[in-house]
């Protein structure tokens, strides 16, 4: 075998602290090694052609690369060396960059360290051999979890893009956040003048199948291939005869359900719709609140319904679908209000959250757009807002900047003196984040054109006084206390992943990060994708984002899904179990262990038991060659060989120390 | 950012490439630093983690191994990392009878967004081989 | 024993559905039986059972898979036919099981210690816990309880895990018993250097003759054994301690929570190592993690085919 090196400077992220020629020079004398030298940025196009150029003027076998992390850069370099004539598997990387040059701060250390990855990386290669990677066909239907505005703009640009598509929401109605929402920031339109048209274009689409009120059970399956079991919760309305005329909410005598799509500022009814352009238009009985459930007897919208759709007894349901990419839209939730007991949210009534404002602000909310104080109804002339609550604190495990709560509070400040000309608002924030379009003009405005007082500053306690609160705080600027008599203090609640989004992540295999947002596969390069082939992510599920963001990443995974739909056949990595027919005995040990029903039992020409892999399902993790006893089973570019070889390339230089001492 | 004053002892780590390898990657990219004895060895999944490789490691002279993958219920493969947990534990579990501290082997979970985590693990398991010292030696 | 005759008479009785019955019978001289594989009834009127009778018949069961096989078992014996057929190495429907109660075992490396060269000994008999060994300069009475394997001195087991015939003499008592696992104690209070010194000295004088592997019930790997390739090339043929040290742990290691303790390994170890600590070691460590006993329960999944999502005593390091 003639095995070449390519040491890469990466400018000076690497040669600052690895002696990077020394290490290509070390390389010459590694076992097969026929060439070796450095390269300045070997990702770059003159560095991939002089890869090429090597592998042809030497006549090499197989390429290593020591350059960043294969987590980057594999892909390149494997299409490199295709280029070169070579097989893409007859490669190795050895990560110099950020498990050696980037974390270690001795030259001579990392020098040796680095030299020590490219002779396991080269040992490693030295047991490659070519794979072949197998086409299999694939299912063009994509499931979209989250009705969410994100999860609406990736299931119509998806749809619009010939697929069908299964989008799956939660609560009865799609429309997410947004159509909470009065107005929009920075152009001050109307929620639901926008998002309303594309629910409807939702409910209208032919490819789309719609299921309200819906959750994901279980996923198996792999790109291409996905099977998912829906779980359709008993709404005990039969929403094939439910027409959404809303009889039976008016004659409901339960009042006092929890509403929430008001954010619970106003009760509705046990039977209820949750706002008036919800899709589908469709009612749900609430059994914790309704009367038939509680006490077993009323029935009353049930002899109400004109076309009897009433259904006490429905169980939860079940369908399978068959997808073959699944785009992730499960949003945000708010940070619990609750939990800094100092600004008295959930004691005093008057303590609400931005969202609870926004319900006061809509025109179709419980107040009709009347700003009322929960407390009294009486309208607020002084609003006090709390900017950062759940943001941007450690103290609350919220480190993070939601990022739009800046701008919602500067938008509640214009429309609150919309609502109420002689009303005074005050805003307590910490810094103003406003990198958006027109987003910066826009705070200048509720100040400048609204009046609307900013004060930098935290607050530290709000006590009720009379029929009002007292905000006391620090205004950072003057250097002073201030205390501000308020009628409503409106806290802007952060963003936090949406409740459930572990156990979401855990059956779609995708990794969310320490506060439940689920891993992009690159921060920069691959913000929709997830380490999950054919799990894509759209809007707040990945991180908090504002509507424009959201949409632009729903249209991003679609266009993500599209790509992987335009060939009728995707191919599989070749990197899976390969068996060994003559060393199996046919335990069946590999079988009971495979998470995925890779391996079957089949049975050679002598009629005696063999495990047979599936190679279009096997996912390549190996967990079978460590079941095997006999190592008959082996993942392809994993094997025990090239473990065992790196093992001891790694340890070879303690041995021989061991045995000099 | 040495652990021991001098002399760097071996440690070969075994990573799962879907959470811990990011993490260490992402321990990489915000400049974590970390000490410089540990050697990574890239597998897809602690499920592909065969014991029997620490016991290769430890008798072929590494002073100490670490196996690290995703968290439990995060695996990129469902369920490899609760067949690692097991086998690794016990594996750990035999190595005082043989005559091997129990702490020359650790197995952990750092997820790929864990880069701060994966500095910590790397700098207190090495700190922790050092105090153990080289490992026991074959020759006479 | 007295029930020798009682169970010659039901493997006669059962041959003709047989292929094979495998049971023991007087070996090359006074101290050693050897396994007898019955298909004749002449063949069964050589059967004997007496503690001369130390291998555990159940080895052979996977090469005689699809034979209809019966087998004479002791109670420890049982376990391994358990747990073979447990991993499905074996099928129930092909095997019948002619449970003996265990007249006890007798470890000839203790026998030697006792008597000497076992090659001057003329005759062996017993009588309940007494053994009379005859040689030509003398005669020793020796008690049964001191010549006994350290496998029958820490797992006791008065009944078989399956049987389909049983028997046993009227009063006879179970000679197995539960005691301190003195050489796990030993080994336990040395310090780290002692141990690793220990095994190194011990392990250094493998030999490498697989005597270990290829007499245990467990190891179905039949010519497959990882130690015999260069595909994976776990092993070397270097005679260095490492090796042999690494192969003892790929034994035991493929054998987690699936060895039955019968000790058959040690038995066969020309070299007297003693390797069946270290199946002990970890045997015991998977009860505590896992609650679970080999053999002992022929629909349980092993312990390393299956997991918990919490893992209740297992308790992860913290950093």
């Amino acid at each position: 075998m003639k095995i070449g090196v390519f040491v890469c400077h990466c400018g000076s992220n690497i040669a600052g602290t690895v002696d990077v020629a020394g290490v290509a020079q070390a390389a010459k004398n590694f076992p097969e090694v026929a060439f070796a030298t450095d390269l300045l940025y070997s990702c770059s196009e003159p560095g991939q052609e002089a890869i090429v150029q090597a592998v042809q003027e030497h006549d090499l076998d197989g390429v290593v690369v020591a350059a960043c992390t294969p987590r980057m850069h594999e892909p390149t370099f494997r299409r490199a060396v295709e280029r070169a004539g070579l097989n893409r598997y007859m490669f190795e990387m050895a990560n110099i960059r950020e498990h050696c040059s980037w974390v270690g701060k001795d030259k001579d250390a990392n020098t040796r360290k680095a030299s020590d990855l490219v002779l396991q990386a080269v040992e490693k290669l030295r047991f490659d051999r070519p794979l072949q990677a197998k086409s299999f066909d694939i299912n063009k239907r994509v499931l979209v979890v989250g009705g969410g505005v994100a999860g609406i703009q990736a299931a119509l640009d998806c749809a619009d893009g010939g697929l069908e598509v299964v989008l799956l929401e939660k609560t009865s109605t799609i429309g997410g956040k947004m159509a909470k929402l009065d107005k929009t920031f920075p152009t001050v339109d109307c929620s639901s003048c926008i998002l309303g048209p594309k629910m409807v274009d939702v409910s209208m689409h032919p490819n789309i199948t719609l299921y309200a009120y819906a959750e994901l059970e279980s996923v198996e399956g792999y790109v291409g291939n996905f099977e998912v079991s829906v779980k359709k919760k008993a709404t005990y309305v039969d929403w094939d005869k439910c027409t959404g005329c809303g009889l039976c909410m008016e004659k409901c005598p339960s009042k006092k359900a929890y509403d929430a799509f008001n954010e619970g500022i106003a009760p509705t009814r046990a039977i209820n719709i949750p706002f008036p352009q919800a899709i589908p238009k469709r009612a749900v009985i609430d059994p914790t609140y309704c009367r038939q459930f509680i006490k077993g007897k009323c029935g009353v919208c049930a002899k109400v319904c004109p076309t009897e759709a009433i259904d006490y007894e429905m169980q939860d349901s079940f369908v399978q679908e068959k997808v073959g990419a699944v785009i992730t839209a499960t949003g945000y939730d708010l940070f619990d209000y609750r939990k800094y007991g100092e600004y008295g949210g959930g004691r005093y009534p008057d303590v609400i959250t931005s969202m609870q404002y926004e319900r006061l602000l809509n025109a179709s909310g419980p107040t009709g757009g009347h700003i009322q104080r929960p407390s009294d109804g009486r309208e607020p002339k002084k609003v006090v807002f709390i900017q950062c609550v759940g943001s941007r604190d450690k103290s609350v495990d919220r480190p993070y900047c939601s990022g739009f709560c800046c701008m919602y509070t500067a938008k509640q400040t214009i429309l609150t003196k919309d609502h109420i000309p002689d009303s005074q608002s005050y805003v307590f924030y910490m810094d103003i984040r406003a990198p958006g379009k027109m987003y910066d003009e826009f705070t200048r405005r509720a100040m400048e054109e609204y009046g609307a007082q900013y004060i930098r500053g935290r607050v530290s306690q709000v006590y009720p006084y009379k029929d009002s609160l007292i905000v006391r705080g620090v205004d950072t600027l003057l250097g002073s206390q201030v205390e501000i008599e308020a009628d409503l203090v409106v806290l802007a609640v952060g963003a936090e992943a949406s409740r459930g989004a572990s156990e979401l992540a855990e059956k779609l295999r995708i990794s969310y990060d320490a506060y439940g947002f689920y891993m992009e596969s690159h921060p920069k390069l691959r913000p929709v994708e997830t380490n999950t082939a054919g799990v894509y992510l759209a809007g707040a599920c990945q991180g908090s984002k504002d509507i424009p963001a959201s949409v632009g990443q729903g249209s991003a995974a679609a266009a993500k899904v599209l790509a992987l739909f335009s060939k009728d056949q995707l191919e599989s990595d070749p990197q899976v179990a390969l068996v060994s027919q003559a060393r199996c005995v046919g335990c069946g040990k590999c079988v009971q262990t495979c998470p995925f029903g890779a391996i079957q039992l089949a049975e050679d020409r002598a009629g005696n038991p063999k495990a047979e892999v599936i190679e279009t399902v096997c996912q390549g993790c190996g967990l079978c060659t460590v079941t095997c006893p006999q190592s008959a089973i082996q993942l392809q570019h994993f094997t025990d060989n090239q473990i065992l070889a790196e093992v001891n390339a790694l340890c070879q230089q303690a041995m021989e120390e061991s045995f000099e001492s | 950012m040495s652990a021991g004053n001098g002399r760097e002892l071996r440690i070969v780590g075994f990573l799962c490439n879907w959470c811990s390898y990011g993490g260490a990657d992402t321990a990489g990219v915000s400049r974590l630093g970390q000490p410089t004895d540990l050697r990574i060895i890239r597998l897809p999944c602690t499920g592909r983690m065969d014991p029997l490789f620490m016991f290769k490691a430890l008798l072929s002279g590494a002073d100490g191994v670490l196996v690290s993958g995703c968290h439990p219920r995060d695996c990129h493969y469902s369920e490899g990392n609760f067949y690692a947990r097991r086998r690794l534990e016990l594996a750990k579990r035999l190595l005082p009878t043989l005559g091997f501290d129990s702490g020359r082997f650790e197995y952990t979970w750092v997820s790929a967004s864990e880069g701060k985590r994966w500095q910590q693990v790397v700098t207190a398991f090495t700190e922790q081989i050092h105090t153990l010292g080289p490992g026991p030696k074959f020759s006479h | 024993m007295k029930y020798v005759a009682e169970l010659k008479a039901k493997i006669r009785e059962k041959l003709p559905e047989l292929d094979v019955v495998i049971g023991w019978k007087q070996g090359f001289d006074p101290v050693h039986a050897s396994p007898a594989f019955m298909t004749t009834p002449e063949e069964i009127e050589q059967l004997v059972v007496n503690p001369l009778c130390v291998q555990n018949l159940a080895t052979y069961l996977p090469g005689l898979k699809g034979k209809k096989v019966g087998i004479v078992a002791r109670e420890c014996d049982t376990r391994s036919i358990g747990e073979l057929l447990q991993e499905s190495l074996i099928e129930r429907e092909e095997l019948t099981v002619f449970s003996v109660k265990c007249p006890g075992a007798v470890d000839l490396v203790k026998l030697r210690q006792q008597v000497g060269d076992l090659g001057r000994v003329r005759s062996i008999s017993f009588d309940g816990p007494r053994v009379t060994v005859e040689t030509p300069d003398e005669s020793s009475s020796l008690d049964l309880g001191e010549l006994l394997p350290g496998k029958c001195r820490v797992m006791a087991y008065d009944e078989p895990v399956l049987a389909d015939f049983r028997f046993v003499d009227p009063d006879q008592d179970t000679v197995c018993r539960e005691e301190a696992d003195t050489d796990l104690v030993a080994l336990e209070q040395m310090d780290l250097d002692e141990r690793f010194a220990y095994w190194r000295g011990h392990l250094d004088r493998c030999i490498r003759c697989y005597a270990c592997r290829n007499v245990c019930p467990m190891c179905v790997c039949q010519d497959q054994c990882i130690a015999d390739t260069r595909d994976p090339h776990w092993l070397s043929a270097e005679t260095d301690v490492r090796q042999k040290w690494m192969f003892q742990l790929i034994h035991a290691m493929h054998l987690a929570g699936r060895c039955t303790e019968c000790g058959e390994c040690e038995r066969a170890c020309p070299m007297d190592i003693p390797i069946l600590t270290i199946r002990r070691k970890l045997n015991r460590e998977i009860h505590e993690l896992f609650g679970y006993t080999s053999g002992m329960d022929v629909d349980a999944v092993p312990p390393l085919l299956t997991f918990q999502p919490e893992e209740k005593s297992i308790t992860e390091r913290e950093w």
